[in-house]
This record gives C-alpha cells, sequence and structure tokens, in this order.
C-alpha cells in the first residue's frame, strides 16, 4: 500500500484537482483506490457526486472500525472509493498510523473487506493547521501543486525548509507546476528559475490552465470521463506515468 | 461483510417501469439490450444442475452459472459437449467440482437471451446500485435474469432494489421457474425410475410395469449415443435393458415358456451390437488407469494399443448409430412397447396372477439363500469360477430387491443394500481385472503374426499389465470373505428373514 498527499499551505493551487484525476487514472489502471476527502467543504467527494458523511469528528469514531468502513462509498468507477469524512487533523493522525499498521484493527477490518487498497490519495485541505509533521512521515509521496508565480516560490521554499530542519526525507516532495499559462512570460520565467533551484523536487510533468478542468464543477467527474481527447487529459495521464513508473512524457 | 450479488428470477416479459415505479428518490437507468443472441441452457442428460438448484447459460463464448442465493460465476469457455474436468480453470470450472465426471455438458434447450445493464441513480446522478438483466426467450416463453450488484456505501438502496425484485419475483420457486416458464417439457432423465407397485398387483401386471418403464429409459438414450455426447448414454441403454432381460429370467413363470423364450432371444438380439461398444468405452476411459499401472518406458505399447481402441470405437459406434437410426430398429422398439403397453398380448405362465408382495418375498428369499449357500463356501482354495457365479447371484439378488423395494420399508431396504453393494463393489473389480486381462490376450492374439509373434514393445507392455492386473484381482478376491461376512452379520440375516420368509404362509 502506498500513501500520497496531495499537499500545499497555500489554498486553491489544484490539490483537489490533482486528487481527483490521479485517483481515476491509479484505478483506471487497475489499483484499488481510496481517496480520502480531507476538506470539510467535501470537495473532492463533490466531484464524485458522493455526498458528505455527517460530522465524524470524534476520536473515536476510529475506535469504532465498523462505522468507518460503513462510511466509505464506491466511485461510480471500478477500483476507486470515496472516503468523504470530514476529518480533525487529530483523527486524520490517528488514521494514517492505523493504516500503517498492518495489525490494526482497521487495517484488519478493510482487508476483510476486500478493500486492501494499493493507493490512498490524501486530498489536503490548505489550512491543514500547521504543517503536518505527520502527514510527511506517514506518506510515500508528497504532491505539490505549484502555480508558477512569485508567491508560490515562498511556499515551496518555507516546506523544503521545513524537511530540512526536521531531517526528514525531502525526495519524497514532488512538487510539479500547476495551472500553467505558456502565453505568460512571467510564468515560464518563474519555472525556469525554480527548476533550476529546486532541480531534484520537481516533476517533469505540468498541468495546464484548461478550461476543461473548471468545468469539473459542472460535470462532476474526472476530466477523462467528459474530455477525454483533452490536452488536461492526457497532462493528469502524464502526471499519473511519471509518478508511477518515472516515465517522463517526451511532448 | 456481503460485497456478493443477488440474483433474481423473474417471470415472464420483464418491465423496466415496474421498477422506476417502486423505487422512491432513486432513478433505475437502464442501457439499451444488446441484440438478440442465441443461448443453450447446458446440464448433462440427467440435469444434475437442475437438481442442485443450479442454471448454466451458454452465449456467445460465455457460460454463465447462476446458483441459489445470487451467486453468479462468470467463465469465457464454449461449455457445449465438454466434460467439466476438460474445461480450462476459471470461477465456473471450480463451481462445478461435483460433477459427474463421466457427464458431458449439453443442451437442455435453447432461445435467444438479450442483456441489458441498468444502474440506479440518486438525485445527483451518482449510481448507488448496479445491475444486469438477462431476458430469455424460447419456444415456451420468457423469464428474466436479474442479477444486482451493491456497491459500497450505499446498502440502503441495495436493499430497496432487491426487495422490489424480490416481490417482482414474487417467491416464485427459484431455478424451476426458469425451466416451466422456457422449456415446461424438459423432465429430468431419471436412469432408474421408480415403478409404482401394489402388494396385491398381479406378477404379470408386475413385469409389464417394469419392463414398459425401463424401454422408455432406454429409447431415452438412443440419441445421445447416436451424438455421441458421453458414454454414460449406451451404458444406461444397456442397463435398461439387462433390467429387462433380469426380469425375462427371474420372473419365472409369470409368462409362458414360449413367450419367455421368444422375449429373450429379442432383447438379446437388442443388446448384442452394443457390446463391443461399451467394451471399447470402458477401455479408453480407463487409459490413465492403465498409464499408471505399469513404468513409464513400458508406455509405448499401450499408445499404440489405445489408439487401435479408438479407431475401432469411432468405427463400432458408427454402426450402432447407424442400427439405431434404421426404420427396423424403430419399429422393433415401437412393437415391443405396445406388447408391454397392457397385458393382452402377453401369454400368462402358471405364476402371472400371483400378488406381488408374495411373489416379490418368495423370489428374493430365494435368491438370498442362494447367495448365503454359495458365499459361505468360498475359500482361498475355491476356484475363480464360484466367485464369478457369486456375483451374478448378487447381481440378481440385488435387482429383485430394487424392482420390488417400492413394496417395503425403505430404511429396512437401505440397511440391507448397504452391505450387499459393498460385496458386489468388489465382486465388480474382481470381475473387471480378470475381463481386462482376458481382453489384453485376445488384442495380443488378433496383433500377432501366424507363428503367434507379436511386436515386442506391444508384448512387453501388455504383458506389465497383466502382471499387476492379475495381483489387483487376487487382492479383490482376498477381500470377498470379510465382505461378505460383513453381509452376513445376524442383524442381515434377521432382517432378510423378517421381511422375506414368512413360515406362517
Ligand atoms: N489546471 C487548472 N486549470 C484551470 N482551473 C483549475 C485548474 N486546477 C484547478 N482549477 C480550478 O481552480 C479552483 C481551485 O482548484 P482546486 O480546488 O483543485 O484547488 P485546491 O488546492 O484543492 O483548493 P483548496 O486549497 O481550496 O482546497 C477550482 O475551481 C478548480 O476548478
Ligand atoms: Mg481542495
Amino acid at each position: 500500500m502506498k500513501i500520497i498527499a496531495c499537499y500545499s499551505n497555500k489554498g486553491g493551487v489544484g490539490k483537489t484537482a490533482t486528487s481527483v484525476n490521479l485517483a481515476y487514472a491509479y484505478a483506471r489502471a487497475g489499483s484499488t483506490v481510496l481517496l480520502c476527502d480531507l476538506d470539510p467543504q467535501g470537495a473532492s467527494g463533490f466531484y464524485f457526486r458522493v455526498k458528505p458523511s455527517k460530522k465524524l469528528t470524534d476520536a473515536r469514531f476510529f475506535e469504532d472500525v465498523a462505522r468507518f468502513t460503513k462510511s466509505i462509498r464506491a466511485s461510480d468507477f471500478e477500483g476507486l472509493d470515496v472516503l468523504p469524512a470530514n476529518l480533525t487533523f487529530r483523527d486524520f493522525d490517528v488514521f494514517l498510523s492505523r493504516m500503517r499498521n498492518k495489525r490494526s484493527r482497521l487495517k484488519k477490518a478493510l482487508v476483510t473487506a476486500g478493500s486492501d487498497y494499493d493507493v490512498i490519495i490524501l486530498d489536503c485541505p490548505p489550512n491543514f493547521s500547521t504543517l503536518s509533521e505527520n502527514i510527511f512521515k506517514a506518506a510515500d509521496q508528497i504532491l505539490v501543486p505549484v502555480i508558477p508565480t512569485t508567491l508560490s516560490e515562498r511556499t515551496l521554499e518555507q516546506l523544503v525548509s521545513f524537511f530540512e530542519k526536521q531531517k526528514l526525507p525531502k525526495k519524497k516532495i514532488k512538487a510539479f507546476f500547476s495551472m500553467v499559462q505558456r502565453r505568460k512570460t512571467l510564468h515560464l520565467e518563474t519555472m525556469e528559475k525554480m527548476r533550476k533551484a529546486y532541480k531534484k523536487r520537481f516533476l517533469n510533468s505540468e498541468i495546464p490552465f484548461a478550461a476543461d478542468i473548471e468545468r469539473m464543477g459542472q460535470n462532476r467527474a474526472p476530466v477523462s470521463i467528459y474530455a477525454g481527447r483533452s490536452a488536461a487529459s492526457a497532462a493528469y495521464q502524464a502526471l499519473f506515468d511519471e509518478l508511477e513508473n518515472g516515465v517522463v512524457s517526451t511532448k | 461483510m456481503g460485497q456478493t450479488s443477488s440474483f433474481f428470477i423473474i417471470p415472464g416479459k420483464f418491465d423496466p417501469a415496474g421498477l422506476s415505479d417502486a423505487l422512491r428518490g432513486l432513478t433505475p437507468v437502464f442501457e439499451a439490450p444488446t441484440a438478440a443472441r442465441p443461448f443453450d441452457l447446458l446440464d448433462c442428460h440427467d440435469q444434475s444442475l437442475r437438481a442442485q438448484g443450479q442454471l448454466l447459460i451458454a452465449s456467445g463464448g460465455t457460460l454463465r452459472l447462476l446458483r441459489g442465493q445470487g451467486d453468479v460465476a462468470v467463465q469465457r469457455c464454449k461449455g457445449k459437449g465438454t466434460f467439466v474436468q476438460d474445461m480450462p480453470d476459471g470461477p465456473v470450472r471450480s463451481a462445478l467440482v461435483g460433477f459427474p465426471k463421466l457427464r458431458a455438458l449439453m443442451s437442455i434447450g435453447s432461445g435467444k437471451v438479450e442483456t441489458a445493464n441498468f444502474a440506479v441513480l440518486d438525485d445527483l446522478q451518482k449510481t448507488q446500485v448496479r445491475g444486469s438483466v438477462l431476458s430469455l426467450t424460447a419456444n415456451d416463453g420468457q423469464v428474466a435474469l436479474v442479477t444486482v450488484h451493491p456497491m459500497r456505501g450505499y446498502d440502503r438502496s441495495y436493499q430497496s432494489v432487491c426487495s422490489t425484485f424480490e416481490s417482482m419475483a414474487d417467491g416464485n420457486g427459484g431455478i424451476e421457474a426458469v425451466f416451466h416458464s422456457l422449456f415446461s417439457d424438459a423432465t429430468p432423465y431419471n436412469a432408474k425410475p421408480e415403478v409404482k407397485l401394489g402388494m396385491q398387483e398381479p406378477s404379470i401386471e408386475v413385469a409389464a410395469d417394469i419392463i414398459r418403464t425401463f424401454l422408455v429409459v432406454a429409447r431415452q438414450n438412443e440419441a445421445g449415443v447416436i451424438a455421441d455426447i458421453d458414454t454414460e448414454f449406451l451404458h444406461d441403454y444397456r442397463v435398461s435393458l439387462r433390467r429387462v432381460r433380469s426380469v425375462l429370467s427371474l420372473f419365472k413363470g409369470v409368462f409362458s415358456p414360449e413367450q419367455t423364450d421368444v422375449l429373450k432371444r429379442e432383447f438379446s438380439d437388442l443388446m448384442a451390437p452394443t457390446g463391443r461398444v461399451r467394451d471399447l468405452d470402458v477401455y479408453l476411459l480407463e487409459k490413465d488407469i492403465y498409464f499408471n499401472l505399469i513404468p513409464a518406458n513400458l508406455h509405448q505399447g499401450v499408445e499404440a494399443m489405445f489408439a487401435q481402441f479408438a479407431k475401432e470405437r469411432t468405427r463400432a459406434l458408427a454402426g450402432l448409430s447407424r442400427r439405431f437410426r434404421s426404420a427396423a430398429y424403430d419399429q422393433k422398439m415401437n412393437d415391443l412397447f405396445a406388447l408391454f403397453a397392457d397385458t393382452k398380448g402377453l401369454e400368462p405362465g402358471p405364476k402371472a396372477d400371483r400378488g406381488a408382495y408374495d411373489y416379490a418375498c418368495a423370489l428374493i428369499w430365494k435368491r438370498y439363500r442362494k447367495v448365503c449357500k454359495l458365499a459361505r463356501g468360498i475359500t482361498p482354495d475355491t476356484p475363480d469360477q464360484v466367485v464369478h457365479d457369486l456375483r451374478i447371484d448378487c447381481k440378481k439378488l440385488r435387482y429383485l430387491m430394487e424392482f420390488f423395494a417400492p413394496l417395503f420399508d425403505k430404511s429396512d431396504f437401505k440397511k440391507l443394500i448397504k452391505p450387499l453393494k459393498k460385496l458386489q463393489d468388489n465382486l465388480g473389480l474382481f470381475n473387471d481385472y480378470s475381463v481386462q486381462q482376458e481382453a489384453l490376450f485376445e488384442f495380443v492374439a488378433t496383433q500377432s503374426n501366424s507363428q503367434g509373434q507379436a511386436n515386442a514393445q506391444l508384448a512387453m507392455s501388455v504383458g506389465g499389465l497383466i502382471a499387476v492386473l492379475d495381483q489387483r484381482q487376487k487382492a479383490e478376491r482376498d477381500r470377498v470373505i470379510a465382505n461378505f461376512q460383513h453381509f452376513d452379520s445376524p442383524d442381515i440375516q434377521h432382517l432378510f428373514r423378517t421381511l422375506f420368509h414368512h413360515k406362517e404362509d
């Protein structure tokens, strides 16, 4: 099992859009995926038309394994389930450590329910209290969308230096440029500069700023479902390929 | 957690509106059905799947097995004409593990099938339940097989969809409803139907009832022999005629001696052309066993022998099929059936009017005593021929008990038949090993030149086989005495006496 966190301290950078499309890409490639919607707004659940579950914020929720497994919802797509729970930071901590422990009752319950997920994708809210050390420890990969503007530079810088200070493995950080507008010189310049400054932190794939992605809100589905041939759909597929197989798109 | 699907059998034409109307807050959406394709309902001749409440549907190269509580297994595989153990690995094959090894899957009925998937959506157009409807149409009518798949987290919707279908199915007898709707006259074949007898029924009527019943059974196997579906058809055909012959020989004095002779000859004539095919079937079925009896370096000779057998069987079966299809044969069977339709054409013998129950007791008691007398005299030095005679007498005893079983208490009979069957199995193997050795000798003889010399490979292999078979035959023989003693226990003796020997008469 592998845990991928879509994380950024900055709001509106494309964490949810990435979580949703990446979860779908994994499922389509044959993995069993649990997308955890950690945003109190229930954004990724919204895109899968899954209604938010009732407030499930008390920590005892996780002791009650049955209640937890019951709140998982199947999406309309084979192999892709959504946990629309509305978790506090503390709950989430417990959740992560339970998921990591093969012998926890939670993990066992998931296995017997036929849900020994291959991939868990965490759609983190922007104000995820302070930097969550536990996410950084528990996740195998931390996927950070970066809009190529000066403001975003600082966010990434903070994250990387936090890792250095805490002696966390920096190679977990997988940044990628999000909402890229190649017509804007500022975007191109920022990208060039940042790629140089953070040589090993950036993935090659980038997600363009695309109307097809904005339309996710009306369609309430992953981009590939309603715009299968779009550049946006191809970009998410390339992001998946690079993340999963180290394949770098030559386009 | 129950993530398994459910399935429902809905007789008649399926109406999707019935589902829409019954669900509140949910909307079922049906895909356009696929173009109608042919399907076959598969089972073996005795419909053993049907007897277990299972339904196997073959269509477009896919097998679909439906069982009791909504359990559906699907596998790509052709199915028709194959034996389960020869199917490629897959969920349907695994689910069919208890299927008779000697029986091939055959079409019990056929028609057209359309498939339509459906999704049940909530107000956000989110799918909460999925399913599919297989609409089967045959000459006799229609039936819909609905499968409903739950989706995690949407148990309540699943329950309400299921209960809607449940009420549409209206408790209609499960899988039997499919047969009634589609193939109302596909009555299951029964190799040993129970013949209803009255206690006082005159023996001549009993004989006619039994013979008529088994003539019908024999005829039910002709088509399967001609189509060469599996070897059980010919086997059952022969067993049925053998039962008829045993009535003729065991029910002494029921028909006139002249008619008994004529009928015996007629039934021998019916049996005779089937013997060689059956022998070859048996050899070929035991092919693997033969190979396992001897070391690999002797396999070559046996391989050649089986190739010969296979060739000869094809030829012999072609001859037999031609006979079964001939007008003369059909006429013969119809005449016999007409003869036993009632007792008008039958010539009564001196025992013709004796009441069934009395007659049964007398025949069984007499045969039982004969078996005991013969068996009790068997020692390690008794010639093999006596053991063979014992086998024949046990068989006659068994036939008599089976014929008259409806007149006696079932559980009493079970108690008697169990040790008898064990003894018979033992004697049967003893006989098989001896027949097989003879057949091998004979085969080598036919393959030898005028000086009596045979190919060395063949001779070695067959020699090896005969040696092993002889050992096995001896081992079986050694078991006969113990098995008989078991049958000859005081309890069994007592039961035979109480049931069949009423001194006061
Ligand atoms: N590549 C893109 N091109 C165009 N619009 C995008 C793109 N990615 C995301 N958006 C839009 O931008 C908005 C914010 O995106 P998203 O919700 O994915 O960001 P987020 O980081 O999850 O936000 P938050 O921090 O509030 O959770 C949404 O309306 C989304 O449709
Ligand atoms: Mg978000």
